[in-house]
């Protein structure tokens, strides 16, 4: 068994057995990891609000030997990020980046440059700048540094020129493969259907490229912005491998009951 | 002790270690037990089951568990109907009953908004409540969900929905548990705690 010490913040905490929580962090020194906080719903609990989602805070916990689930002895709240937590639309899109991290990190993937990213992403939003916009422009920056940087230069299939498609004015985004493609790929390819204007290419290539506290100086809206959520949706299900809870969790669709008994008309 | 994973009791035990805060070795110490006790006594607690499972529904009212049409408190005359205090679930509502510090009547949610799992308000049972404070009579709501981001995003979401209807709308404090020493107090637990105060 030994101790770690790292810089954490919590991804998502659920409950578990009689009084326990199940902590998913994406921590600094050792990226995604998942630990137990025991007795953290009791009353008493020394964790308080440490574990609440979306907090940065001082983490201790063992490891223990063949098994990939730790154990929290103590974390220090070092931002609660209380703010996000008590309005709908930031919480939504906090919850994005954290889902985001969350899905396309593998356990014990470690990179500081993705943590500052997370963190910078939820100071944005703590400090007010338009949820909507940060979680778009967040989730470009956590791609691009998790390796999936969309393809923007040349056709992501076959390395070739990229032109213009016809009356659209665009050029055609296949998130399958990753990237732009040029006519005669996205003719083969059933996804290669999404256009995406040259404004929004260049805010694709933009993103990428600032450092995470620079990135909220980028802004976009009208019918780019529609064209840049619709195509980073997209293409985040491709590489997430599932549809991640949306950011508009208000409009989400039912699921089915937890309560199964009979119901009155 | 271990049993092969084929069996009849083995099968008992992986149901009850299903249940929250049973670990395999309560499960094998209760599968054990169950197996020694009487067989009317053992077929008791599955009856019992099945009772629940196929006699309850939800109050057409307030969504509690109930027996009938209306649960017992939305049937008592001498409950205060001017109140409305609204749960996450039926178990929050049994632990404020059991204070007899409220004398109001409930609305159960069955569950919680959250945007970590993408939970929207078609999951909850809000819209009943809508429909109660639209037939009137109702002259605070008080909202009891959990101080998590579940029970946060519920709150904000359901304070919107109902405050057009003029009723009193508040929510139950947040802060120091009673016993603890206010200096143990975590940073998030305090400001709670000072926003939540109230005037002497
Ligand atoms: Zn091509
Ligand atoms: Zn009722």
């Amino acid at each position: 068994m030994s101790l770690l010490k790292t810089p954490a913040i919590t991804l998502r905490s659920r409950r578990w057995g009689e009084a326990d929580r199940i902590v998913t962090f994406y921590t600094l020194r050792f990226g995604k990891l998942r630990g137990v906080a025991r007795g953290a719903r009791r009353l008493k609990s020394r964790f308080g609000s440490a574990l609440e989602p979306f907090v940065h805070c001082d983490l201790n916990l063992f490891e223990k030997a063949n098994d990939h689930l730790h154990r929290v002895t103590q974390a220090d709240i070092q931002e609660s990020f209380a703010g996000l937590r008590e309005d709908l639309e930031r919480m939504a899109s906090a919850a994005r980046l954290a889902n985001l991290v969350n899905a396309i990190t593998a356990e014990g993937d470690q990179s500081s440059r993705k943590f500052e990213t997370l963190l910078a992403g939820l100071r944005a939003l703590q400090a007010g700048h338009d949820p909507g916009l940060t979680a778009l422009l967040f989730q470009v920056k956590l791609l691009e540094l998790s390796g999936y940087q969309p393809r923007t230069d040349h056709c992501v299939t076959c390395g070739g020129e990229l032109h213009k498609t016809g009356e659209a004015k665009g050029f055609r985004f296949s998130p399958m493969a990753g990237g732009l493609v040029c006519d005669s790929c996205a003719w083969r390819r059933p996804d290669g259907g999404l256009v995406l204007s040259p404004g929004s290419v260049a805010f694709l290539q933009k993103a990428g490229q600032l450092t995470p506290e620079a990135l909220t100086r980028l802004t976009v809206a009208g019918p780019m912005r529609r064209e840049l959520d619709t195509t980073i949706e997209a293409y985040v299900t491709v590489v997430a491998g599932k549809r991640l809870p949306p950011v508009d969790f208000l409009a989400a669709e039912p699921r089915e009951p937890a309560y199964e008994a009979k119901r009155w008309p | 002790m271990s049993v092969d994973n084929q069996g009849l009791l083995a099968q008992l035990i992986r149901e009850l270690v299903r249940l929250p805060g049973i670990g395999q070795k309560t499960a094998q110490r209760l599968a054990f037990h169950l197996l020694k006790t009487e067989r009317d006594e053992a077929l008791r607690l599955a009856e019992a089951i099945r009772a629940v499972k196929e006699g309850l529904v939800f109050c057409r009212r307030c969504r509690n568990i109930a027996e009938g049409e209306l649960c017992e408190f939305c049937r008592d005359p001498k409950r205060d109907h001017t109140k409305i205090l609204v749960v996450e679930e039926p178990s929050t509502l049994y632990a404020i009953e059991r204070t007899g510090g409220f004398r109001g009547l409930y609305h159960v949610l069955l569950g919680s908004l959250s945007p970590l799992d993408g939970i929207g308000p078609s999951d909850i049972r809000a819209q009943e409540l809508v429909d109660r404070l639209k037939d009137g009579g109702v002259q605070e709501v008080i909202l009891a969900t959990n101080p998590t981001i579940e029970g946060e995003a519920t709150a904000i979401y359901l304070t919107k929905l109902i405050k057009p209807f003029g009723a009193r709308v508040s929510r139950i404090a947040y802060g120091i548990p009673v016993g603890m020493d206010i200096e143990y107090a975590d940073e998030v637990t305090l400001i709670k705690s000072i926003e939540g105060r109230r005037d002497l």
